[in-house]
């Protein structure tokens, strides 16, 4: 109990503060909570590790529950996991319902984010402490299954490996540390950038600038339209809450927590895969699941107890196997390295006390998220009115403040942003994907460092596969994220062509018509 | 047979260049999967491009060219310019300070869509207030390096 110790009124205040500042960030539309917590960061560098820690995950809680305030009342997403809120919110809000819609996603919420934080507690330390005997080989081999687990979640395998491959290879610039056995030579980069990139690019500042300055462009690129003028919300017509509504949705409640926890768990996987899994299963399995899409409250409890489930799904295998579970949690692992921790196996037996800290923290951030928008649900509904032409600004501004003090003040970090602000804008025009290219960023260095060393000290390619059972069961998963995502393209593959083959046909008659008109 | 596969997968690492043997690997395994979806993915694109299908990304596309490029240029200006004043008030946070001032300012005016006095107004106040708040709580109650 001595990590009681460490929990001051300060502890809960920052906490308290990090939930409230991330639900207001996720309700306005177009900031996430990646966003949330990478443009904080820069309060954390003042504040020790647990208060620190404190901070983070209310942003973090807060953050994705946030999402949930413009998917009801305008039919957008605020993240992209409460895509699932908008099917069966807006509709109620549209009825006059919005703040019995908001309730009861509060409520999904708080219970998803308790029965994850429940998993994380009693499942992180199995895993951490199973994995700890993990070699080299072992540890490449989980960060290969983690990239192929993301590839194969991707809309296409082919671009999700590329873009993680993307990843890797950036993660490679610069030199070969000596600390983790490497010669301390510079590679994939010209002489004339050595002294800024010997120790290749930072983390923080390239995922601020990967989801901070690229969101500012692409909306930019649209005119940074706050658009919102015409629309009215409508909280309270109607059809007030009370809890009856969740009588005999308890199984739903509890599937679609453990549903999210379980997406969260799988590297890099967003929340919007595990909202829409509950989703579809609610639909499938509820006896009654024609009001769904038209304003059903268990759309609602689906949806919102998964995505806040996913807080403590991701964070296993970011405690147990360094491993971020999705892009916020890889913001984490940067500001937890910032900290001095290394998360890995022994993080959770080496660091008891900050262990139940964040535990602490994480709870409860979730009850003060639940008391600030069951109670306050009005008055922070108002903040996706907050217009762009106020908000963007001090969004640039904050994210050259993480970047810039995250090394005590180098400019070429704040440079990075830049570069990155580019290149993530240009990653998602093109269609590649930020998610498997970003953990492929994080996860790159530590790959090198274990393959490179598996095969100095083994000699031969073999050893991969020969090393241990937990090796040939490391690649029985590899080889079935593969197989997955395999008969998952051919299934969408196949209705891409039925869809196909009717717009081409819509297609060819407008074609025609153009062709007939150019004659005349 | 087992010999040769053996041999066939052994192998061994120079430490003089040991750091260019994963970079090696991920390089031809980038190009590889380069080539493949460019067969794959790139190829059927261009071609419905060029029947008028679709549209590029990027060139194609409608964009609000003003703000667009206006954020690159004002974001370019206000990082080279930071350093500039920064350099010459050193370790004061003045740099970021002054420089963040007339930036949010002009972003803002960029950004903005109904110009109204009212509206002016609280840009102004906003410009002058978020920086100097944000330059207080990290630069001087947190004491963290601003430029």
């Amino acid at each position: 109990m001595e990590f009681l110790s460490f929990l001051d009124v300060t502890f809960f205040l920052l906490a308290g503060l990090g939930a409230l500042v991330g639900i207001i960030f996720g309700a306005i539309p177009g900031m996430t909570a990646t966003m949330a917590v990478a443009v904080c960061l820069p309060l954390t560098y003042a504040l020790g590790l647990h208060h620190g820690l404190a901070l983070l995950l209310g942003l973090y809680v807060g953050g994705i529950s946030g999402g949930m305030v413009p998917a009801v009342l305008l039919n957008i997403p605020g993240t992209p996991s409460s895509i699932t809120t908008t099917f069966d919110g807006y509709p109620m809000a549209q009825k006059g319902e919005g703040e019995k819609a908001l309730k009861i996603c509060v409520v999904a919420s708080v219970v998803g984010g308790l029965i994850s934080a429940a998993v994380l507690f009693f499942f992180a330390p199995i895993l951490a402490d199973f994995s700890i005997k993990f070699s080299y080989v072992e540890k490449f081999l989980i960060i290969l299954l983690a990239l192929s687990v993301i590839a194969s979640l991707s809309s296409s395998m082919l671009i999700g490996i590329f873009s993680g491959v993307i990843g890797i290879w950036l993660s490679l610039i610069g030199d070969y540390g000596i600390s983790d056995g490497g010669n301390g030579k510079t590679r994939l980069m010209f002489d004339f950038m050595e002294p800024y990139l010997f120790e290749g690019f930072s983390l923080l500042p390239v995922l601020i600038g990967v989801f901070g300055i690229s969101t500012i462009l692409l909306e930019a690129e649209k005119g940074a339209k706050s658009g919102l003028v015409n629309e009215r919300i409508k909280l309270s017509k109607g059809g007030y809450f009370s809890f009856s509504i969740f009588k005999g949705r308890l199984t739903n409640l509890v599937r679609s927590s453990f549903i999210g926890t379980f997406v969260g768990m799988l590297p890099g996987v967003g929340g919007s895969a595990a909202s829409v899994l509950a989703y579809t299963q609610e639909k499938n399995l509820t006896r009654d699941s024609s009001q769904m899409g038209k304003g059903a409250p268990q759309g609602l409890i689906a949806s919102e107890s998964a995505n806040n489930a996913l807080t403590g799904g991701a964070l296993i295998p970011l405690l147990s196997l360094g491993i971020p579970g999705d892009s916020t949690t890889a913001v984490l692992i940067g500001a937890f390295t910032l900290q001095g921790i290394q998360v890995g196996p022994l993080f959770i037996p080496e660091n008891v006390d900050t262990w139940y800290v964040m535990m602490t923290a994480l709870i409860f951030a979730n009850i003060v998220m639940f008391f600030l928008m069951f109670y306050a649900i009005k008055y922070i509904a108002k903040v996706v009115m907050v217009p762009k032409h106020i908000l963007f600004p001090i969004i640039v501004m904050m994210c050259v403040v993480g970047a810039y003090a995250i090394n005590y003040g180098i400019m070429f970090d704040v440079w990075t942003l830049l570069i990155f602000g580019i290149l993530g804008y240009l990653v998602q025009k093109i269609g590649l994907e930020v998610a498997p290219l970003i953990i492929g960023f994080i996860l790159g260095s530590q790959a090198e460092v274990y393959f490179v060393k598996s095969l100095e000290s083994f000699g031969t390619y073999s050893i991969f596969f020969t090393k241990s059972p937990i090796a040939l069961v490391l690649w029985g998963l590899i080889v079935a994220s593969v197989v997955f995502a395999i008969v998952m393209g051919f299934k969408s593959r196949a209705r891409e062509k039925m869809e196909l083959s009717q717009v081409t046909g819509s297609t060819h008659t407008s074609a025609g018509k153009g062709h007939d008109r150019n004659n005349d | 047979m087992e010999s040769g596969l053996s041999s066939l997968l052994s192998v061994s690492i120079d430490f003089e260049t040991s750091h260019l043997f994963f970079p090696r690997i991920i390089s031809w395994l980038m190009a590889g999967l380069f080539v493949l979806i460019l067969a794959t993915k790139v190829a059927p694109f261009m071609a419905a491009v060029k029947r008028g299908e679709r549209t590029l990304p990027i060139l194609g596309e409608s964009r609000d060219n003003f703000r667009f490029f206006g954020t690159l240029v004002l974001i370019v200006a206000y990082f080279y310019l930071m350093a500039v004043v920064g350099n010459m008030f050193p370790y004061t946070g003045y740099g970021f300070l002054i420089v963040s001032i007339a930036f949010v300012f002009l972003m803002s005016l960029l950004y903005l869509h109904d110009w109204r006095k009212k509206t002016i107004v609280i840009l102004v106040i906003n410009a002058i207030v978020a920086p100097s708040l944000a330059w207080f709580v990290l630069a001087k109650l947190f004491t963290i390096t601003l430029p």
